[in-house]
């Protein structure tokens, strides 16, 4: 079991966005994919379900893999039974509940004519409550605010339960105990039920402190992967960034990486 | 005001369906004593009062039925494709092509029902038209899709215009009531009913799939939806629900924008429940609107699509305010 890239080459309008991808997300990893804006860091996880056509010099079938079988080999509906995304923003213009916006989750589940019974239900009640939303069920999704539509988006994503969690920056727009709560949710949940995640994410310090393994997509299709203790090192990240990045701490939970702006001149040996 | 009890709500709509026909039924230039009317329901009715309320009144209130169905459905249906709550059955251009090839069969003074075909046909065309210029390459976007349907229904209009000037004066007041939407003709009502029924069908065979089509292309794909495939089925099925309300009516506007907005008030968004419901408020409100458009200066009949845009606006509003 596995979500394996091979030889992946990707662009997107004539950008290349990454060569010679050879990656494997296992299950109980949980992978953080970090790069500056424009990169091409959410196309490739469209590209990993099959949303984003991979370039065709090499043999498509091959380059992207899950469980030894092209993903293009999956119907749409198998491929949704076994991976999700929790996109980085939804633009939805008309009146629903919280609830039924989280049972779209159980689509891929369902027959074409069943309605959603109590135990689908049960299961998108059980998001909620894990997302922090218990109360709001019933709520109107047009007055929940920035954080609460995240965590619903969260919600619908923890009720289609895939093995493999796409995540397109889970946590922006979410206060800093909220991005703790929801990290260490996502990361206990992949550790203990062999799922896998695989997350974009800004924050180099929430990525050294959640994230197992690395993905550093840098410009013209160079990239670098492996644990986080190896590849997330202020010199990379400061190649990533073009910027000078500063370490402070070594441990878990104390390492903090921040960038040194010229003019400051001040930094931590 | 979210309504919890979807099922009640959809068997009050088929009371207000019920009471609409009867109320379309007995209203007219003849008053109806209540002797008539229960002489009616026993059989002993005179033939002048049978041919009056079952061959003229009733076929009238079923196609009235018939298009603000298939309208409101078509509007429903509009609106998940377009992903846009302002999108309406008209938006793609199909009735401007249906009116143009109406008001020449009209130019060239053929019967209603050559008439009535040729409307249908020009609604085909305009959506064959819309379909393959806005598919090329494979990409079959939104904006894409709204910007020929857009241009071509411009160009419709600019042809409509057209004919308007040039046709004789006499014809110009039916061009006008036909395009303002016009119940007052005798039509085939089967056809209609035909398409309300598979359209119905169809679209609930795929109501779940538009709830989430609504949440845009990438997460309905990686819910395992073809979007591809679900986009075209859905641009197809309201077409041809607009083509076959326009060739029973004419142009009726208001409807297919409102009805779904205002049921959606009430009902929230799962099309499994906003789909019926759509279609018989949009029928009955478009009965209670012809009954009226045929009464309030009677002998003088006025063009429905003034009494649903009369009926509805109020309602609309009323509804809005009290939603917010």
């Amino acid at each position: 079991m596995s979500l394996q890239c091979r030889h992946l080459r990707l662009s997107i309008a004539d950008k290349v966005i990454c060569k010679d991808l050879k990656i494997s997300f296992n299950p109980g990893e949980f992978w953080g994919i970090m790069g500056i804006n424009g990169v091409g860091k959410t196309t490739l996880l469209k590209s990993l379900i099959g949303l984003h056509e991979v370039d065709t010099e090499n043999d498509k079938n091959m380059c992207i893999q899950l469980n030894n079988q092209s993903i293009y080999s999956y119907k749409r509906l198998e491929l949704a039974q076994k991976t999700g995304i929790m996109l980085q923003e939804y633009e939805y213009n008309f009146p629903s509940t919280v609830l039924e916006a989280t049972l779209i989750g159980r689509h891929p589940f369902l027959n074409q004519w069943q309605i959603e019974d109590t135990h689908d239900e049960q299961l998108a009640l059980q998001a909620l409550k894990r997302a922090g939303l218990e109360k709001l069920s019933q709520r109107a999704l047009s007055t929940l605010s920035g954080g609460e539509k995240r965590r619903v988006n969260l919600a619908t994503l923890l009720t289609q339960n895939p093995d493999y969690y796409l995540l397109d920056e889970p946590v922006n727009h979410l206060d800093l105990k909220a991005q703790m709560d929801i990290l260490t949710l996502l990361s206990n949940q992949f550790k203990n039920s062999g799922q896998c995640g695989i997350m974009v994410i800004h924050d180099p310090n929430l990525a050294w402190r959640f994230c197992d393994h690395i993905l550093l997509l840098f410009n013209k299709g160079e990239w670098l992967a492996g644990d986080t203790q190896q590849i997330l090192t202020k010199d990379n990240l400061s190649r990533l960034y073009d910027c000078k990045i500063q370490q402070a701490g070594n441990g878990k939970n104390d390492t903090f990486f921040s960038p040194v702006l010229e003019s400051e001149g001040i930094g931590v040996k | 005001m979210l309504i919890n009890n979807k099922f009640l709500f959809l068997t009050c709509l088929i009371l207000l369906v019920l009471i609409s026909f009867v109320f379309s039924l007995l209203t007219g230039s003849s008053k109806l004593s209540s002797n008539d009317i229960i002489s009616l329901f026993n059989g002993t009715a005179s033939p002048l009062l049978q041919t009056l309320i079952f061959e003229l009144r009733l076929p009238r209130a079923l196609a009235a039925f018939a298009a603000g169905a298939l309208l409101s459905l078509a509007g429903v249906l509009m609106q998940v494709l377009l992903r846009n709550p302002l999108a309406d059955p008209y938006v793609l251009g199909v009735s401007g092509g249906s009116a143009l090839a109406a008001l020449l069969a009209m130019l060239m003074g053929v019967n209603s029902l050559l008439m009535t075909g040729s409307a249908f046909i020009g609604a085909l065309i305009s959506i064959l038209l819309v379909f393959v210029f806005s598919h090329q390459s494979g990409s079959w976007t939104v904006s894409r899709l709204l910007l020929t349907g857009i241009i071509l229904a411009s160009g419709w209009g600019a042809m409509i215009s057209f004919i308007l000037v040039i046709a004789p004066a006499e014809q110009v007041h039916g061009m006008l009531f036909w395009l303002m939407g016009d119940l007052s003709y005798d039509r085939p009502l089967l056809p209609a009913y035909l398409i309300l029924l598979c359209g119905l069908i169809f679209s609930m065979l795929i109501s779940r799939q538009l709830n989430i089509m609504l949440w845009g292309d990438l997460q309905a794909g990686s819910l395992g939806i073809q979007i591809k495939n679900l986009r075209l089925k859905i641009f197809f099925l309201s077409s041809l629900m607009t083509a076959g309300a326009i060739t029973l009516a004419g142009s009726i506007g208001f409807v297919g924008l409102v009805i779904p907005h205002l049921v959606r008030l009430v009902l929230g968004t799962d099309h499994r429940y906003l789909l019926p419901a759509s279609a018989l408020t949009g029928g009955a409100l478009l009965i209670i609107a012809d009954t009226l458009a045929r009464t309030i200066l009677s002998p003088q009949q006025l063009p429905v699509g003034i009494l649903t845009a009369l009926i509805g606006v109020p309602l609309f509003l009323y509804l809005l305010k009290k939603s917010t």
